[in-house]
């Protein structure tokens, strides 16, 4: 048994009192889990055998969501590229621009795409432009720093080369930088086109449209088959979204 | 002369190249940007409706200001409750996902069918969000932080095991079959060769999905499922927009210290 140092002693307590308080807190426990059991049994057996004949009426609504999330990735790509250009110490034109875009970008992220939906719910009203908003908004916040530090992390060699040239900050970016970090960013890109998806079926929640408006009605208006049926077209429309990915990122890579 | 042939045949490599890459780089622009027409109708995207709407979204902050500070003592305990869920709801799946990630590597799992199998129950419970996991969970087992930890959890084992078997898939593949010429079993194999060198792995993504998880348990409260979401919401459906805003600033607030404290514990590990 290797001898922990007092240090280690008091970490391994502090752990353990935020774990013990948080299980307290949140009521957590096996008993509770046991008693919640019948009920999650009895709700898989209303959701068994799923309403196949369900499943053509899904299309539409797929397809919406689908289209909700190339628009919110393509947009927020484009848009993350000149934002992380601002953000990355290394390339900024100026630390007076550097600090608020990092600032922009934080917020960006900070909020969850749904509440962003709900706030422009408010500016342009229901349906699946507040989604795509919300989705472009909270994407552009982190591609943009994960972009930024990518940037960050380049050689600085070609850059102060390019620098000592004479080439102008968004040139040093553009050859220096670029060509490094593309890899990176289609990479994110690609990531993020997968996971705006699945935001999107969640931002139907708030009646931003698409197969997840259908999968909340279906859910609190107790029809469960149907809303089986609608998980089970989801699941399959996100497979074959990874298949995608995982193609094109081969190829690119 | 041969030299001046090799020097056009080069030549003529490096140009045909450029004209490949020039095509390919026109026929993805045209594809991109179909699929951007296709989808912007399809998604009713439409910029002067957001210019259209902008005056409202500014007359909506300005409704928001200034923040209400007299519910900040009533937030924290809210707070607590969605930094607690985030923390147990990374924490449990840990325990599934691993044996989970341990079956669906191809490199270590027992069988391919299990490999299959296993992969699926990722996949699935990593596809569906846990917005609508919690909301199918708060309608069997109630109202409560209970159901968001329970949400958060279903997710995170679908999403950590897809992290964690494609770090164990990436693993040395040396070390294994040296080990497996020895005669060791299974369980000495992952345990002696491939877990010492996923371990930083595992744990940087255990930490990405740490900050993840915290992000997502602010809003469960919107289906029920508690924490500041909940307050949130409650402010929304009745207007009251100071009280909105201040819990906007306090989640943006907490997210950032916990992206630090990630940064942090993640800068230990490497």
């Amino acid at each position: 048994m290797p001898k922990m140092s007092a240090m280690q002693m008091a970490v391994a307590g502090i752990v353990a009192l935020i774990y013990w308080k948080a299980l307290d807190d949140t009521n957590v426990s096996i008993e509770e889990l046991v008693r919640g059991l019948p009920a999650i049994g009895e709700l898989l057996r209303q959701m068994f055998p799923p309403d196949w004949s369900y499943a053509l009426q899904l299309g539409r609504p797929v397809i919406e969501t689908l289209q909700i999330g190339i628009i919110a990735s393509i947009i927020a790509a484009i848009l993350s590229l000149p934002m992380a250009f601002l953000a990355a110490k290394n390339v900024s034109p100026h630390p007076a621009i550097y600090m608020p875009v990092r600032l922009i970008l934080t917020v960006c992220r900070g909020v969850s795409e749904l509440i962003w939906a709900l706030l422009f719910v408010v500016a342009v009203g229901l349906g699946p432009f507040a989604g795509v908003i919300a989705l472009i908004i909270y994407c552009v916040g982190v591609i943009g720093k994960l972009l930024a530090e990518a940037v960050e992390a380049v050689d600085p060699g070609p850059l102060e080369a390019m620098a000592a040239a004479g080439a102008s900050r968004w040139k040093v970016f553009l050859y220096g930088a670029w060509p490094q970090v593309m890899p990176l960013y289609l990479t994110y890109c690609l990531y993020y086109w997968d996971h705006n998806t699945r935001q999107a079926v969640v931002l139907g929640f708030v009646g931003a449209g698409g197969v997840g408006y259908t999968l909340f009605f279906n859910i609190s208006t107790y029809y469960f088959e149907k809303a089986m049926m609608a998980m089970i077209v989801l699941i399959a429309m996100i497979v074959v979204i990874d298949r995608i990915c995982l193609y094109l990122r081969k190829k690119i890579i | 002369m041969a030299d001046a042939a090799a020097l056009e045949r080069t030549l003529k490599f490096v140009v045909d190249r450029r004209r490949t890459t020039r095509r390919q780089f026109a026929i993805t622009g045209v594809v991109l940007l179909a699929l951007a027409i296709w989808s912007a109708h399809g998604a009713e995207f439409n910029i002067p409706r957001l210019v259209e709407g902008l005056p409202k979204f500014y007359d909506l902050l300005g409704r928001m200001m200034p923040p209400n500070t007299a519910i900040l003592g009533g937030l924290m305990g809210p707070l607590l409750e969605t930094l607690e869920m985030a923390l147990l709801g990374t924490t449990f799946p840990i325990f599934f996902a691993l044996p989970l990630a341990f079956l669906a590597a191809v490199n270590v799992s027992p069988h391919p069918a299990v490999s299959a199998i296993s992969r699926v129950v990722i996949g699935s419970l990593r596809t569906v969000p846990e917005l609508i996991w919690a909301m199918i969970l708060v309608t069997a087992v109630g109202l409560g932080p209970f159901p968001g930890v329970l949400a958060l959890t279903l997710h995170s084992i679908g999403g950590l095991g897809k992290f964690y078997y494609e770090a164990i898939e990436a693993s040395d593949p040396g070390l294994i079959e040296a080990m497996q010429a020895t005669g060791a079993s299974r369980f000495k194999v992952i345990w002696f060769g491939v877990m010492p060198n996923v371990i930083p792995i595992l744990m940087s993504s255990t930490l990405f999905y740490w900050e993840y998880n915290n992000r997502a348990s602010t809003v469960l409260g919107l289906v029920g499922a508690g924490g500041i979401g909940l307050a949130l919401t409650h402010a929304m459906a009745d207007f009251r927009y100071k009280e909105v805003i201040t819990c906007l600033i306090l989640i943006v607030l907490v997210l950032v210290v916990i992206d630090r404290i990630s940064a942090f514990l993640r800068s230990k590990i490497i």
